[in-house]
């Protein structure tokens, strides 16, 4: 039976997919009289069909070899494009965990968005993320994962559009779209650059030719930055990091697939394209560097965040940062680890710290504060998230965490330092939060805050169960180390930094004898962070002022300079024709002679050939 | 077979314009009219062997045989999907026509008329019947335009009058001047396919048609009827003008271009290429620059041309095969795109992107519109799953092992289509409703289906695009083939060139 749901999982992406297509019923216009709400409950129906059938086929996939399926989708010309299918343990467990976030999520967000006018598109939205992220999932071709790529850039694009009356929606859309589609646009480019090396798109196909690949130094670099700029504007990482920070004024049930899942599907091409990757030592050092750079950088610019939201996905970035390290130090397991780990993490804090938004109306954190008595489940869901998220035994984070550091410990130790810095400035930041939501007294906008009704509440107690779990569910898939390979070193350190920056931030945030808000002495620094590290004015100043006033220049030209000389030759023939007009005197003699010496012109010119032989004396 | 698609709309338009039919009727006749059209087209496609390279359905009446013109047609891999395209978007701006169209009876019969007349360019295989149809269908647009069209249509009727005119020009110097030189007696294509000419001298004739076309299609310098005159026609107009007549420059570009100066075309390959990167790029930026919608798309068409040039440029198997699917698939958006910009203008009253506003707003604003006005955006921006991305894909694709730094500039450009999408899909879609001006007349059905059919093309051909392929494939495979390698000769003269 189960190996009746192995053989068909191709069917999981199209479940949702089914969802959107059912749910394009109730577009404005169409079917009024039930209201939006059936088409939420049907893609929630289509998530769960799709989870069900995970779970039940995940059994037959465990310790078997991966099961191959093939889709014919075009033979044009010599280029075979049919789609392959990798349907194993692995597939399986990251669609399973896709669709059960996408399943928590959108019962969290019939419980937030209640009188939301945007319902069923919402929903379609959501169900078109899973369909496209288990299909990434699934699919064993960088083509295809382009494709899916390149068709959420414009499910981002959507949903974070998603209330479209607001100015700062709109930006953060189109910055979400745009980022997101350079990264694409350079990733493409590295697809059309494969595959005369290669001949091949397929990941495994991939991974057997960089074994054999000889390429010159400069082609594998430039091929190697090209596959890397996808996963790094997916994933946030500098400089293309903005539009995460932008995309928090979408609605949260949103955030919460796309800080735990989303923002992984670059993590997960990247770890795909490994073997290409590390064909040339120049693209594995500049992964590391951009991890490492926007671990450490996005660490510090959550701590300097005033908005709930915004401080937690700068440490999505941050850990992103270090899956980039891991894939640049060939650490893929940990990797994998780690977007496991902080899926769930990230997932059940973007659900905690929602539910407090969603009835204090504000995500302002300097207007928070004393919520821990009024809603006990929220602030031990959020502490349960961070335990989750950084390196505290004997929760995901810790074992993930532990397996990289443990990794780079001989080869490259100096990254284990920025692993235990960033592990530690998350712990300080999230900290911080904690005491800033959830400590203190209350004020005006948390006096009346109580928790949140079942629908909401219930997905992120589950969620918070998972999280719990989930060192179980490693240790029954044996994913954990076993106590000889302990590296009892690295584990004490990874533990003393997380304690180090939540003891930090509990003692500067939760113990109320500091001051708040906190001003660092050197404003300009704490400015610097605070503002994103001016970002926004640096790609104002360069990229957007760039094309901006290149595309007014080629107006300018085409307005003037081109088509002025059409325009001009148009003028210049019509005057022409004017002043000419007064040479028509009227005067028949005046018509003959001019016929007459026109005749005799073209005599001459018609015999100059004869007339050129005479020889004149 | 072949003669009704283009005697049947004709005979229709000459019995729309003198037959006493009712008034009220005639949008109704024209539909019935071309949606034969149509599915006669369609049974042609359904008959068509497509694994057979070479013309088929062939027709042969001798006619002026001493000039050399015989009534000649075949349709191949290359035509076939143009002329389903012409039949298509014909039958869709008809429908899309406003019931109060002043002087119907004028106006469909034009229509149709250029119909038949494209039908016939697309069909002919002869050198002369195609200059033939291709100057017939110059003055049905001219009044097309300065009839039916918006504010400064005299200028823009009169440009494009002028430039088409000297594009035809051109033209016949060209196939006049091929006639000349080889001494053939007859315009028939197959007679002149093959010919011997010296490689200058072939050069040079292909620069004269290259100019020609060029004004068609347009490339960048000789494209500047193009934003005037899209922008002043109305929206069926335009549909016809940008989706079919535009592609009528591409089509002979490929057909009489590379097909008869094989040669000479690989010569000037890399020049070509670059020509469409510019192309590319120029309409691109200039696009960005826009103030006014159907200006913007108008640019845009630019920019989406020149990668029908890069390739056919590249001349590889995958590359022209790409070139012929990006021309249908620009067809398609193109038409649904200023389909769309016209509604959104008839129904809020203006273009202007500093006005326009929230339209994608459920109760009080134009969703299904702007929900179209997305896709059909996303899909000229190449997001795949719809059509413009596979066409583009495999046109980079075959062109990148040839042209490498040209194709890697033209993906920057589809890059930069990807930002004007978005500044008219923010101004116009997104933001906030003025709800004092949000009185909008609703938005009827002739408006919705056209607009509704061509998305579930270009979705349908997005995700099954063996569709789209497999009719050019076999013949854009063998004209690949027949391509001799290049020669010492060809490099010397490349190099003098380049220097």
């Amino acid at each position: 039976m189960t190996q009746f749901f192995a053989e068909n999982f191709w069917l999981v992406p199209c479940y949702p997919l089914i969802g959107v297509l059912i749910t394009l019923l109730w577009s404005p216009g169409m079917i009024r009289r039930t209201g939006p709400r059936p088409a939420g409950y049907v893609n929630l129906l289509t998530t769960f069909l799709a989870l069900l059938h995970g779970t039940l086929a995940f059994p037959a996939a465990w310790g078997q070899p991966p099961l191959y399926l093939d889709i014919p989708w075009l033979q044009v010309a010599g280029l075979d494009l049919t789609i392959p299918l990798e349907i194993s343990a692995l597939t399986i467990g990251a669609t399973t965990l896709v669709t059960g976030m996408n399943f928590l999520a959108q019962i969290y967000a019939v419980g937030y968005l209640e009188m939301d006018w945007g319902w069923a598109r919402f929903f379609a939205f959501l169900s078109l993320f899973e369909a496209g992220i288990c299909s990434l999932a699934l699919c064993n071709s960088l083509f295809f994962s382009f494709m899916v790529l390149e068709i959420l850039t414009l499910g981002t694009y959507l949903l974070v559009g998603f209330w479209l009356n607001q100015s700062l929606v709109v930006t953060g859309a189109r910055d979400a779209f745009l980022t997101k589609r350079i990264g694409d646009l350079f990733l493409l480019m590295g697809v059309l650059a494969l595959y005369p090396l290669s001949g091949t798109w397929n990941f495994s196909e991939l991974a057997q030719w960089a074994k054999t690949a000889e390429l010159q130094p400069t082609v594998a670099a430039l091929l190697g930055l090209g596959l890397i700029a996808g996963p790094m504007g997916k994933c946030a990482q500098f400089p293309l990091h903005l539009w995460l920070d932008e995309a928090m004024e979408g609605p949260a049930p949103s955030t919460i697939l796309r800080n735990s899942v989303v923002v992984a599907t670059g993590a997960w091409v990247l770890i795909k394209l490994e073997p290409v990757l590390a064909l040339s030592p120049v693209v594995s050092a500049v992964t590391i560097a951009i991890g490492a750079a926007t671990a450490i950088g996005s660490a510090l610019i959550s701590i300097a965040q005033v908005d709930i939201k915004r401080a937690l996905s700068y440490t999505v970035s941050a850990y992103m940062g270090m899956i980039f390290i891991a894939v640049g130090t060939q650490h893929t397991e940990a990797a994998l680890l780690l977007i496991l780990s902080h899926a769930l993490a990230q997932g059940l804090l973007v659900m905690s710290t929602g539910s407090v938004i969603l009835n204090a109306i504000t995500q302002d954190l300097t207007d928070l504060g004393g919520l821990w008595s009024r809603r006990p489940i929220s602030g031990i869901c959020y502490l349960v998230g961070v335990a989750g998220l950084v390196g505290l035994p004997p929760l995901g984070g810790f074992w993930a965490l532990l397996k990289l550091a443990d990794g780079l410990w001989a080869s490259h130790p100096w990254l284990v330092g920025v692993l235990l810095l960033v592990n530690g400035l998350t712990a300080f930041s999230m900290m911080r939060e904690f005491g800033l939501i959830f400590a203190g007294q209350p004020k005006e906008m948390t006096e009346r805050s109580p928790e949140n009704a079942w629908l909401v509440t219930l997905p992120m107690m589950g969620l918070m169960g998972f999280t719990l779990h989930l060192p179980l569910i490693l240790q029954s898939l044996s994913l954990l180390p076993s106590w000889a390979s302990f590296n009892t070193d690295v584990a004490l350190l990874l533990l003393f930094s997380s304690l180090l920056g939540c003891g930090a931030g509990a003692i500067v945030y939760i113990d109320q004898k500091i001051p708040k808000p906190i001003q660092l002495p050197w404003g300009g620094l704490q400015d610097f962070f605070a503002n994103d590290l001016y970002t926004p004015k640096l790609y104002r100043s360069s990229i957007v002022f760039g094309v901006d006033w290149t595309s007014r220049i080629a107006d300018w030209f085409d307005r003037f300079i081109i088509d002025g000389a059409v325009n001009l030759v148009g003028a210049v023939s019509l005057l022409g024709g004017e002043a000419l007009k007064y040479g028509n005197s009227g005067r028949g003699q005046f018509y003959v002679l001019t016929i007459a010496l026109s005749s005799v012109a073209i005599a001459i010119a018609m015999s100059w050939s004869f007339l050129s032989q005479l020889s004149l004396p | 077979m072949l003669s009704t698609l283009i005697w049947f709309p004709i005979l229709g338009a000459i019995a729309i314009g003198f037959l006493p039919l009712p008034v009220a009727r005639l949008k109704l006749i024209t539909l019935t009219i071309t949606g034969a059209v149509l599915l006669w087209t369609l049974w042609l496609m359904h008959q068509f062997d497509f694994n057979n390279p070479l013309f088929q359905f062939q027709e042969y009446i001798p006619w002026l045989e001493p000039l050399g013109l015989n009534y000649d047609l075949g349709v191949d891999g290359l035509s076939l999907p143009l002329l389903v395209l012409n039949s298509f978007l014909t039958w869709i701006a008809v429908y899309s026509s406003s019931e109060e169209t002043p002087r119907p009876r004028l106006f469909y019969a034009l229509i149709l008329l250029v119909s038949g007349a494209v039908a016939g360019a697309f069909l002919a295989h002869n050198l002369l019947l195609f200059f033939l149809f291709y100057e017939v269908e110059l003055i049905p647009f001219f009044l097309l335009i300065a009839i039916w069209g918006g504010e400064n249509r005299g200028y823009a009727a009169t440009k494009f009058l002028i430039y088409t005119a000297v594009s035809g020009a051109l033209i016949l110097a060209g196939f006049l001047g091929l006639i000349w030189s080889t001494g053939a007696s007859s315009f028939a294509y197959e007679s002149l396919a093959g010919q011997t000419l010296p490689l200058g001298l072939q050069i040079l004739l292909l620069g004269v048609l290259l100019l020609g076309f060029g004004v068609k299609i347009p490339l960048v310098p000789l494209h500047t009827w193009l934003p005037d005159t899209y922008v002043a026609a109305s929206s069926p107009v335009v549909i016809l003008l940008g989706g079919v007549l535009a592609k009528l420059g591409a089509y002979g570009m490929l057909r009489f271009g590379l097909g008869l100066f094989p040669e000479a075309w690989v010569t000037l390959g890399p020049g070509l290429a670059t020509w469409a990167t510019v192309s590319v790029l120029y309409g691109a930026t200039v696009a960005i620059a826009q103030k006014d919608i159907k200006r913007m798309v108008a640019y845009s068409s630019i920019g989406h041309m020149g990668y029908i040039l890069l390739g056919a440029a590249s001349l590889t198997a995958l590359s022209l095969v790409g070139a012929v699917a990006q021309m249908v698939a620009h067809g398609l958006i193109l038409a649904i795109l200023f389909h769309l910009v016209g509604v959104v203008e008839a129904k809020v009253g203006t273009r202007e992107l500093d006005v326009l506003n929230g339209l994608m707003n459920p109760i009080r604003g134009l969703p299904l519109v702007s929900a179209l006005l997305v896709l059909s955006g996303m899909a000229s921006a190449g997001i795949p799953g719809l059509v413009g991305f596979i066409a583009e894909f495999l046109v980079f694709q075959g062109s990148y092992s040839v042209f490498p730094l040209q194709t890697l500039l033209c993906v920057v450009g589809s890059g930069l289509t990807a930002v004007y999408f978005v500044i008219l899909l923010n101004r116009t879609c997104f933001g906030r409703l003025d709800n004092a001006i949000a009185y909008f007349p609703k938005v009827e059905w002739r408006e919705r289906v056209p607009a509704l059919i061509l998305a579930i093309i270009i979705l349908f051909l997005g995700i099954q695009p063996t569709w789209l392929v497999r009719w050019s494939e076999s013949t854009t495979t063998a004209t690949v083939a027949a391509i001799l390698p290049i020669s010492t000769e060809q490099v010397a003269v490349q190099k003098i060139i380049q220097q």
